[in-house]
C-alpha cells in the first residue's frame, strides 16, 4: 500500500494504489530509503565588519548584515545499506548539511526525513537512531578513561550489559581499543582517539552513520583500521554510511556513489565509475627511454600537438586526449619511434578530476 | 513507576560522570577547601572589626553575623556551580554539537552533570571545612532542628536557582559566542544579590522592597535566615514555598530560553 502523503491517495481516488506508480515519485516515498532530502537550504547571516579604527566604531552600532547560502536547495536520497562519499572543498557545505541531518542545525528551508523523522524537530527520538563522528570533535569526555565515556553512552542509549560486552568485544577486534580503555581521552593519540570514537558512535548499533571527515589528520595505519571498520559493518550490520573527506582514498575504498558538492549545490551525485567514464578525459603514458640519444626522436609526438614532459632523465611522460587519440595506436607510434625500457599506462587521478569540477572546468550531467 | 526511573538513568549517569570528572583535577579541589577558608576568616575580621562599635546592626549580632557569614560561605561550596562557564567554552570550541547528537535533554545533562559535582563537594569540600571553619570560629548551630531540616531543603533550593541561571546564562553564549563579560557581572551581581556578602537587611528599605521581587535572595539570603531561626515557622515555610515557585519558574524561562536559542545555533568549519 501506498504512505499517506502520495499525491495519488490524497487525490482520494483509492483504487489508484493497484496501479504502478511513476517511478520517481515512488523512490521519494519509498518505505525502503532510509534518507529524503528535498530542497535543502541554510542560510547564515554574517555581518561584514569595517576596517579601521572609524570602522570599528561604526561596527559598534550600525551593522551590516549579509546572507550565505551554505546549503542551497541540496536534494538526495539514500537508501539502506548504502555507502555515499560527500565530497567538497573546504566551505562548499558538507558540515553543514551533514549537521542539519544530525539534528543538530535547523534548515531555513527545504525538508529532511530520516528513519522516518524530521531531525530537527524529534531530535531526542532520532539520535538514537544514529551515529555520529566528527573527525575534528570527540563526543568522549576529555579528562576521564575512555571506558567511563562509554558506559555513559550505553546507559543514555539503553544498551543492555550482554550487547555492550558483544559490542566492545567485536570493535576491539578491529580496531584494538581494549589497551587504551583506562586511559583519559586527553592522553591518547588523534588515531586512538579516532577509533574510540567510532566505537562510541556504534555502541548502540544505529542503522545509520553519519561520519565528517573521519581520517582528517590519521596516518595511513590508522585510516586503514577505519576504512576496514567501516567496510565491516557495513557488511555485516547493512549499516548505511554517509561520510565527508578530502581524501579520495577513503572514498575510492569504501564507496559506490559519490555526491560533490560546491558552494552549498550538489554537482554530481551517482557512481564513481560513472564519474570516472563522464569524465576521464585525458590518460597519459609514461616511459623510460633505454639511452639519452632517443630523446630527439621524440618531438614529432610535440609536433602532432600531443602534450611531452620529460619527468626525468629518461623518463618521459605523453598526455592525451582518450576521445581523439587511440592509446594502442600511440603506443605503437611511440614504440616505433624510440627504444622503450619500460612502458606505464596511466588514466588521470581522480583528484585530477575532483579538481577540474571544483574548478569549473568540467561539466557534469547531474544524475540525481 | 519503572518507566520514570528508566528516563533517569542517564541523567544520573551524567551525574557520576560530573562526579568522576572534579576528582580529576585534584589541585583544583585542594585550593578550593583553602579559599573557602580563608574567605570566612577574612570576613570573620572585617566584622569583627565593624561589630566593635556596637551590638547590633541591622538585627543582627556579631555571633549571628560570623555564623551567617561561615554558614553562607559553607552552603555556596555546595550550590554554586560553573555551567556557564563551560557551556561557553563549548559553544566557542564548537562542542555544543556533540551534546545534541545525544538523545537527551541539554538542560537536564547540564544540571545533572553539576549534581554530581555538587554532591561531590558536598562530602569533600563543604563538611570538611564546615569541620575545620566550626573549630576555628565561633559558629552558632542552627536554631533547631526543624529549622535545620528546612534549611537543607532551602540549599538544594539555592542550587537548583543557580543551575538555571547559569544555564541561562551559558545560552546567551549561543548568540553573543563570547560572554565573558556577563559571567563577571553575573558574579558580581550573585554574590551581592543573593545576600551572601551582607544579609538584605543592610540594604535600603527601598530596595529591599524591590529585590524581594526577585529570585537572588533566594540563593543565599532565604536559607541563612531559616538557620539561624530569624523566621517563625509560617514565614520560614511562605519564604520555602516562595523559593522552590522561583526554581520551577526559573528551570522553565531557562528552556524556554535553550529551545529559542538552539533553533539558531551556527557552528562554522570542521
Amino acid at each position: 500500500m501506498l504512505p499517506r502523503r502520495c499525491p495519488a491517495s490524497r487525490s482520494g481516488v483509492a483504487h489508484l494504489r493497484w496501479f504502478p506508480v511513476n517511478a520517481r515519485i515512488y523512490n521519494w516515498m519509498s518505505a525502503d530509503s532510509l534518507i529524503h532530502v528535498h530542497e535543502l537550504s541554510k542560510h547564515f547571516r554574517t555581518f561584514k565588519r569595517r576596517e579601521g579604527v572609524w570602522g570599528s566604531i561604526q561596527n559598534l552600532f550600525v551593522r551590516d548584515y549579509r546572507t550565505v547560502a551554505a546549503v542551497d536547495r541540496v536534494g538526495f536520497t539514500i537508501e539502506r545499506g548504502e555507502m555515499v562519499g560527500y565530497i567538497g572543498p573546504n566551505g562548499a557545505g558538507k558540515s553543514t548539511t551533514i549537521k542539519m541531518l544530525t539534528g543538530i542545525l535547523v534548515p531555513t528551508s527545504g525538508e529532511i526525513r530520516i528513519n522516518g523523522f524530521v531531525p530537527y524537530r524529534q531530535r531526542r527520538q532520532y539520535v538514537k537512531t544514529i551515529g555520529v563522528v566528527f573527525g575534528q570533535r570527540t563526543q568522549l569526555w576529555w579528562d576521564i578513561a575512555v571506558i567511563e565515556s562509554f558506559k555513559l553512552l550505553r546507559r543514555i542509549y539503553d544498551v543492555s550489559q550482554r550487547d555492550f560486552d558483544a559490542r566492545m568485544e567485536h570493535f576491539d577486534a578491529i580496531l584494538n581499543i581494549r589497551d587504551y580503555l583506562h586511559t583519559p581521552v586527553r592522553k591518547l593519540s588523534l588515531g586512538e582517539r579516532m577509533r574510540c570514537d567510532l566505537a562510541a558512535a556504534l555502541l548502540h548499533n544505529p542503522p545509520l552513520l553519519f561520519l565528517d571527515e573521519p581520517t582528517i589528520g590519521l596516518d595511513v595505519v590508522a585510516k586503514d583500521h577505519i576504512r576496514h571498520f567501516l567496510r565491516a559493518i557495513n557488511r555485516e550490520f547493512r549499516t548505511t554510511v554517509l561520510l565527508t573527506t578530502h581524501d579520495l582514498d577513503d572514498i575510492e575504498e569504501l564507496c559506490r556513489r559519490i555526491m560533490i558538492i560546491d558552494h552549498g549545490k550538489v554537482l554530481y551525485d551517482g557512481h564513481l565509475a560513472q564519474l570516472k567514464q563522464q569524465l576521464l578525459r585525458t590518460k597519459q603514458i609514461k616511459f623510460v627511454l633505454k639511452d639519452r640519444t632517443q630523446a630527439d626522436c621524440l618531438d614529432a609526438f610535440s609536433r602532432d600537438g600531443l602534450e611531452v614532459d620529460q619527468v626525468d632523465e629518461l623518463t618521459y611522460r605523453i598526455r592525451f586526449d582518450r576521445v581523439k587519440v587511440s592509446t594502442s595506436d600511440l603506443i605503437r607510434k611511440i614504440l616505433d619511434a624510440v627504444e622503450v625500457r619500460d612502458l606505464l599506462i596511466e588514466d588521470e587521478p581522480i583528484e585530477e578530476i575532483i579538481k577540474r569540477i571544483y574548478a569549473g572546468e568540467a561539466h557534469l550531467e547531474v544524475s540525481v | 513507576m519503572s518507566s520514570w526511573v528508566q528516563a533517569l538513568v542517564p541523567y544520573a549517569e551524567f551525574s557520576r560522570v560530573g562526579f568522576v570528572n572534579i576528582l580529576a583535577f585534584r589541585l583544583r579541589y585542594f585550593t578550593g577547601i583553602i579559599t573557602y577558608f580563608l574567605n570566612v576568616t577574612v570576613y570573620y575580621f572585617i566584622w569583627s572589626a565593624v561589630y566593635r562599635g556596637g551590638l547590633s546592626i541591622a538585627g543582627y549580632n556579631l555571633a549571628q553575623m560570623i555564623t551567617y557569614v561561615s554558614v553562607g560561605w559553607m552552603i555556596r561550596s555546595f550550590y554554586w556551580n560553573t555551567i556557564d562557564q563551560e557551556m561557553a567554552y563549548e559553544v566557542i570550541e564548537g562542542k555544543i554539537a556533540m551534546d545534541l547528537i545525544k538523545p537527551v535533554s541539554v538542560q537536564w545533562m547540564w544540571i545533572s552533570r553539576a549534581i554530581g559535582e555538587s554532591a561531590f563537594r558536598l562530602g569533600l569540600l563543604t563538611l570538611p571545612t564546615a569541620v575545620v571553619v566550626a573549630l576555628v570560629f565561633p559558629v552558632q548551630g542552627p536554631a533547631s532542628r526543624e529549622n535545620f531540616l528546612l534549611f537543607l531543603v532551602a540549599v538544594l533550593g539555592s542550587f537548583f536557582l543557580m543551575a538555571a541561571i547559569n544555564f541561562m546564562i551559558g545560552t546567551c553564549a549561543i548568540p553573543l559566542k563570547s560572554i565573558l563579560a556577563l559571567i563577571r557581572a553575573k558574579y558580581w551581581l550573585i554574590e551581592l544579590l543573593s545576600g551572601l556578602l551582607i544579609p538584605m537587611t543592610f540594604f535600603p528599605s527601598g530596595v529591599q522592597t524591590a529585590l524581594a521581587w526577585l529570585p537572588f535572595e533566594h540563593i543565599a539570603y532565604t536559607p541563612l535566615q531559616i538557620y539561624l531561626g530569624k523566621l517563625d515557622r509560617a514565614t520560614a515555610l511562605r519564604a520555602l514555598g516562595i523559593q522552590w515557585l522561583w526554581v520551577i519558574a526559573l528551570l522553565w524561562l531557562a528552556h524556554v530560553w535553550w529551545e529559542r536559542a538552539a533553533r539558531k545555533i551556527t557552528i562554522h568549519g570542521g
